[in-house]
């Protein structure tokens, strides 16, 4: 009985002595990693980032408000008189970089703008003058297309008021001098020649690749206590073992917070409910803690969870909104990335990649802007760029579209940071 | 600009050798040119001089210019006869000094 007694109580003391080292050393399983559930995971009220455009595009659908810009017409405007413009300031206005780029972005027009690197996104119009169109047709095109083909992906210049009536009759002025086809000062000015870009450099080279510092602060963010008096490193002894596949299945829904997250944010709220630090989404800690994270998960194949109702829902929330027409220039995600209508051609000299490539490399150093971009700041960038106002990045919408960006990724490997133009 | 700099060279080499020496600092190389949004120039703040020694012995070091591009990247190579130790420093405009060391073995 005595070693009975004895053998019980020391299984017992064995356990304690197992039990309580391994709450120190890695998270519980089964129970989900704490988070801050504050309001939000980015700075309130949302500010653009200096340096960006600042034009206030709140006339437009942005992709919380999908019924903000106004209605495409339903038929032609009538012309009272014919156009009577002005070719040579047609030439100039086609070629004006200030208002949503040009047409040379989408269009080869014959000799227009020296036809220096035009985009073959729209077909080549240097032979329209030969056409057979009249004044009323090329007026209502360039004013808003939809009238004609309601799948335009066109530019409603003219409805959105990018340019006035004026303007666009010295557009048509010169459409209809376009009578030969163009002349390429070299090949790749030709957007049919121009081969796509390909990355070369080894972006996970830290001699290469200046976001390759972030891991090295990264690591030394992840050993340093914060306001709780406790790390990263008190719960996650080994970052590499415990996170050696973890952001390849990110972002995922999360119920708590009844949206999609993604690593920057789960960065944000679980370093608030553990160590207490403020890693806001787009500070330079959070920043580099997300490329850390996808760093040691690298060559792991994306492999996002959609299995769940909530995440089922979400992709399909995602995939809708990669069609809703955004800002001034009107134009939906898979207007431009998609291969049946802008994806896989040129817009001026830039290339438009498809969906799929889009994520792996995220986030990435931008060798333009000497920064780091995440997929969510990518993602702003997109719309200011086609003149509709961003979300905070920590918005629900980008959270669905960053699920069905990931779904549509699935089994391209991870390769953080990546490195891009 | 906290950052480590980076350096990349071998840790051992065969007496006589030739070895290729790669720097790096991360540094925005503010060339005093640029103005900002409200057309003031933004003042000059570069990395001015680069020194490389081995066993204190002067190895390689540049006079470095405004036009030099950020991040600046220095490859150079040395004929190292005996074990010691490489010095990097580098002076900013601001009179902070960088520096880091390497050591290697020759045999």
């Amino acid at each position: 009985m005595i070693f009975g007694l004895g053998r019980a109580a020391g299984i017992g003391l064995l356990a304690a002595i197992v039990t309580a080292p391994a709450i120190a050393a890695g998270p519980s399983k089964g129970e989900p990693a704490p988070l801050d559930m504050g309001e939000a995971a980015a700075a309130r009220p949302w500010k653009r980032y200096g340096g960006w455009p600042k034009r206030d595009m709140s006339k437009f659908n942005t992709l919380a408000k999908h019924d903000v810009s106004p209605p495409g017409p339903t038929e032609p405007r009538k012309l009272p008189s014919p156009i009577t413009g002005d070719p040579d300031k047609g030439a100039k206005l086609v070629a004006d970089r200030s208002r949503g780029g040009s047409c040379l972005a989408c269009h080869v027009m014959g000799q227009a703008g020296k036809a220096d690197l035009p985009g073959n996104v729209g077909p080549d119009l240097s032979e329209i003058g030969n056409a057979g169109r009249d004044d009323e047709w090329l007026f209502n095109y360039v004013y808003d297309a939809r009238v004609y083909n309601p799948e335009t992906i066109m530019i409603p210049w003219g409805s959105h008021g990018l340019f006035n009536d004026e303007e666009i009759g010295h557009m048509v002025a010169f459409l209809k001098t376009l009578k030969a086809p163009a002349k390429f000062p070299t090949a790749l000015d030709d957007p049919t020649k121009r081969p796509p870009p390909v990355e070369t450099r080894d972006n996970l080279d830290p001699f290469v690749n200046e976001a390759m510092t972030a891991v090295e602060r990264a690591e030394t963010l992840f050993a340093a206590k914060g306001p709780s008096g406790s790390a990263c490193v008190t719960c996650h002894a080994d970052a590499k073992a415990s996170f050696s596949s973890w952001a390849a299945h990110m972002p995922k829904w999360e119920p708590r917070l009844a949206k999609v997250m993604g690593v920057e944010e789960f960065i944000t709220r679980h370093a608030k409910a553990t160590t207490g630090a403020t890693w806001l989404m787009q500070s330079d800690e959070n920043l580099a803690m997300a490329v850390y994270l996808r760093h040691i998960a690298n060559g792991e194949m994306l492999a996002v969870d959609t299995s769940s109702p909530e995440a089922k829902a979400a992709v399909e929330r995602g995939k809708k909104l990669t069609t809703i027409k955004l800002g001034q220039l009107n134009l939906a995600c898979m207007d431009c990335h998609s291969a049946e209508k802008g994806g896989l051609k040129w817009i001026r000299g830039q290339w438009l990649g498809e969906q799929r490539g889009q994520l792996d490399h995220f986030p990435t150093w931008r060798t333009s802007l000497l920064q780091i971009w995440d997929i969510r700041k990518r993602f702003q960038w997109c719309q200011v760029n086609i003149r509709a106002d961003e979300l905070p990045p920590d918005a629900k919408e980008y959270g669905d579209l960053e699920l069905f960006l990931a779904s549509a990724n699935a089994g391209l490997k991870m390769n953080v940071p990546g490195i891009r133009h | 600009m906290a950052e480590k700099p980076r350096i990349k060279l071998p840790k051992t080499a065969k007496k006589g050798e030739v070895v290729q020496i790669k720097t790096l600092l991360s540094h925005t190389m503010e060339s005093g040119q640029r103005k900002d949004a409200s057309g003031n120039i933004i003042p000059r703040k570069i990395i001015n001089k680069f020194a490389c020694t081995f066993n204190d012995k002067p190895v390689f070091s540049a006079d470095i210019e405004p036009a030099v591009a950020a991040n600046p990247y220095m490859q150079f190579a040395a004929r190292v006869e005996e074990s010691g130790t490489f010095k990097f420093s580098w002076t900013d405009d601001d009179g902070t000094v960088t520096t880091a060391v390497e050591k290697i073995t020759v045999s």
